[in-house]
């Protein structure tokens, strides 16, 4: 498997890679890391192997900016005729790649011994250096890389409290991802919604919720933020987190999501909702419909698709068609990015852009971020699927091992800094385990309560009559 | 002010957004066009199109959008243009909105409304009612009214309670219903059966546009002797248990009559909770009159197979009353 806008379907070769390169760049007037995808170039029509033809300029904006679209950036004029009405959106149509590398490699199904079994074929190369954060101070920047060690350190414990048989159900990795679910949680604003997917318990994290909430959603414990009622990731924070707990079928926050922006928006405000699918559930038909609702509507929603190559044993190319599943936004109008999810100043750089666009009315954005579920679907999954080798390619690629050489690289950190920064993590998760596991067991008769809300709640909407304001 | 079923309709949704800025309108064709009935005819005009939203032909963006809206605190009225859709909705309705106060104290203050229901012609997708659908979902609040005084107190009702409302109306009463409605602040209450008739020897319990129909084969037996009660639930979740024990009891003898198909539809619960509850005082079986399984057939002939009628209803009556 290659990504579609790659040369041909054959492994890449480094001199092919490097000849690739340097055509690239000629046409585009820059290195080929920031040319734009454009639209897929159909298998036939390419070249049979080499390097990619030379095209003239692109429609794109070279700059990739949006164009601005009257005051405020919004994207539809107000009719003073009547308030609240509304000229059509208008479409936009661009794409921004921020990788320093494309990925190139070949996934085929093979006989292998009477059993049907996936060969992986690509140059196990390392990554490049990270990108330079944008809009990231030193301070940020580590607090980032700390961010990403408690979320792997939390996914360690609650493995650990799994194979000690206090976990009830299974758990779910994120391995291999924490760049892109912290990276791109720590771009939201506290005004800002978010709703995460079941391996995101990074962004959990960053939003302030304690990791102990986590290991007590896992151990089924009377204080979790569910108080038992439901496990994982499942929860959330109307209040003052403002997180939306996701169910397990996966698209159905996507127009949720919209209608938070839809809500805020009743309020007079712009917010950005963000939300995460990946390469499974982005089959589903209620993404489609959710995404389409947030494009008409010019809502603020921030789509992240975590591409990570496998839907529990389905490999991308069984989901789909396409390689680069950011060029759907283009069926939508809206604009889309390309990261290197396992970059996680690419990851904050698209998320705080598309942050900014929702913020000033410019509508919803799609980022894929490619990366690689580095277990199973689930602790109970070994994931004998996958090949040997491509999870060989992904391991030079692991988020922390990236940034830890990136910020040593830099001086911002040294061995002896980030070891303490270990051990400080490591205690603090133990802190939490032993806070999580001195809940109880949720009381019986509990479960009987809070089907209905019989005014324990108030819902109402808190800007109504305040004026418009900004996050 | 004398109004049909769906000008009650609309004259809740106006006197709603009049009232609170939180409530607003979501749904296909409910804008300019003002709705595939009519319900929300005008109402662009007064509330503009933020208010009044002509959403994509999606009805689980639909569903989704009111769900995160009313997690800002707003309170969506979605339309759905025949409560057949609401299956292309189902997962979020079941999964979503009703497991959200139970699982993470997330209320869903939102509303589901739209036509249900046949006779007339219709058709298999036009004509259905999808409440058991609902009712069998811990979390929902299923509501369908028979008078117009009803359909305007009951919705007010809905669109101010804190959990999801599924609000059958049923297409059949649309116009064909025109009574006096109260203006400005009547509210019917939700969970609450009414006494659309009283009677002594035998009670019809039964809701949305079958509860005209007992009341004509009421006024027919009532010029034979016998005297019917109609009970009109209203509210089908929750369930009105001590209204129907206590119309069981001055009656002692009960005849179950719904549109919604046989096997699985609300008769058999009822029929359960009754004889759990009131066994003692009943006299005679517990009847049922329902439409048939099948799906809703289009020809005429047909449908009139497929539906309960005056005739079937007033000669199982008579059985009944013969214990």
């Amino acid at each position: 498997m290659a990504d579609n806008d790659a040369p041909n379907t054959t492994p890449a070769k480094p001199a092919a890679e490097a000849a690739e390169k340097s055509v690239a760049e000629k046409a585009n007037g820059g290195p080929a890391s920031s040319e734009s995808p454009a639209q897929p170039v159909p298998a036939a029509s390419r070249p049979a192997g080499g390097a990619r033809p030379q095209r003239g300029p692109r429609r794109e904006r070279p700059d990739h900016r949006p164009r601005r679209r009257g005051p405020g950036g919004g994207a539809t004029e107000p009719n003073p005729a009547r308030p609240g009405a509304r000229s059509t959106p208008r479409v936009t149509e661009w794409f921004q790649d921020l990788r320093q590398e494309r990925l190139r490699f070949e996934l085929e199904e093979i006989w292998d011994e009477g059993k049907l079994a996936y060969r992986w074929t690509g140059a196990i190369t390392p990554p490049p250096p990270l990108v330079e954060p944008r809009g990231l101070s030193r301070e940020q920047c580590i607090e980032i890389f700390r961010w990403m060690l408690l979320n792997r350190a939390l996914e360690q414990q609650l493995e650990n409290l799994y194979k000690q048989s206090r976990v009830v159900g299974g758990v779910y990795f994120g391995l291999g991802q924490e760049g892109c679910s912290v990276a791109s949680a720590y771009a939201l604003g506290p005004n800002d919604w978010m709703a995460p997917m079941i391996r995101n318990q990074g962004s959990l994290l960053v939003r302030g919720f304690p990791a102990r909430d986590i290991m007590m959603q896992y151990m089924a414990r009377a204080d979790s933020p569910t108080g038992g009622k439901d496990g994982t990731s499942h929860f959330g924070d109307l209040e003052s987190r403002h997180v939306v707990a996701p169910i397990s079928m996966l698209g159905d926050l996507i127009p949720v999501m919209a209608g938070v922006c839809l809500g805020e928006r009743l309020q007079g405000r712009e917010i950005a909702a963000m939300t995460w699918i990946g390469d499974g559930g982005q089959s589903t038909g209620v993404f489609h419909e959710g995404l389409n609702l947030a494009a008409v509507q010019n809502l603020g929603l921030v789509l992240i698709v975590e591409n990570n190559l496998w839907a529990y044993s389905t490999p991308l190319q069984k989901q789909t068609r396409i390689r680069d599943l950011a060029i759907r936004a283009r069926a939508y109008g809206i604009p889309a990015m390309i990261v290197d999810g396992t970059d996680p100043f690419q990851v904050y750089q698209a998320a705080h852009q598309a942050i900014e666009r929702a913020h000033a009315g410019g509508g919803p954005t799609l980022i894929e971020a490619k990366l690689m579920r580095m277990k199973g679907h689930a602790i109970h999954d070994p994931a004998a699927y996958v090949p040997a080798a491509m999870l060989e390619f992904w391991r030079l690629r692991d988020p922390i091992a990236r940034l830890e050489i990136w910020l040593k690289r830099k001086s911002w950190l040294d061995e002896a800094a980030i070891e303490e920064m270990r051990r400080a993590v490591e205690s603090e998760i133990l802190a939490e385990r032993d806070a999580a596991e001195a809940s109880p067991m949720p009381p019986p008769e509990r479960a009987f309560e809070g089907v209905y809300c019989d005014g324990c709640h108030d819902p109402r909407p808190r800007f109504l009559g305040r004026g418009r304001r900004r996050p | 002010m004398q109004l049909t079923y769906v000008e009650a309709i609309r004259l809740a949704l106006e006197e709603e957004m009049r009232r609170d800025p939180a409530v607003f309108l979501l749904g296909e064709d409910i804008g300019v066009y003002g709705g595939a009935f009519k319900a929300t005819a005008g109402l662009i005009d007064e509330f503009g199109p933020v208010r009044v939203m002509d959403t994509p032909l999606a009805e689980s963006a639909l569903v989704g959008a009111a769900i995160g809206a009313a997690y800002t605190g707003m309170r969506p009225v979605a339309e759905f243009q025949f409560m057949d859709f609401i299956a292309c909705a189902y997962n979020q309705i079941v999964n979503f909105a009703a497991k959200s106060h139970y699982r993470w104290q997330a209320p869903v203050p939102i509303v589901l409304r739209g036509p249900a229901g046949g006779g007339v012609h219709g058709g298999p997708f036009h004509s259905q009612n999808p409440e058991m659908h609902f009712v069998h979902t811990p979390g929902l609040k299923v509501v369908e009214p028979a008078t117009a005084v009803d359909a305007k107190g009951l919705l007010k009702s809905a669109i101010r309670d804190n959990n999801p409302v599924i609000f059958l109306e049923h297409k059949f009463l649309y116009r064909r219903v025109k009574e006096e409605v109260p203006e400005g602040e009547h509210l019917a209450p939700l969970g609450k059966a009414r006494v659309a008739r009283p009677g002594r020897d035998l009670s019809v319990i039964t809701y949305g546009a079958m509860v005209p129909l007992a009341l004509e084969v009421a006024d027919r037996l009532a010029g034979e002797g016998l005297e019917l009660e109609v009970l009109d639930l209203r509210t089908l979740l929750p369930l009105d248990v001590e209204g129907m024990l206590a119309s069981a009891r001055r009656t002692s003898k009960v005849l179950i009559l719904h549109e919604d198909t046989r096997t699985g539809g609300l008769a058999g619960e009822i029929t359960a909770l009754l004889q759990e509850h009131a066994y003692e005082d009943l006299d005679g079986p517990i009847l049922r009159l329902t439409a048939a399984d099948t799906p809703v057939p289009f020809s005429p002939p047909l449908e009139e197979a497929f539906l309960p009628s005056a005739a079937r209803l007033a000669e199982m009556v008579k059985q009944l009353a013969r214990y």
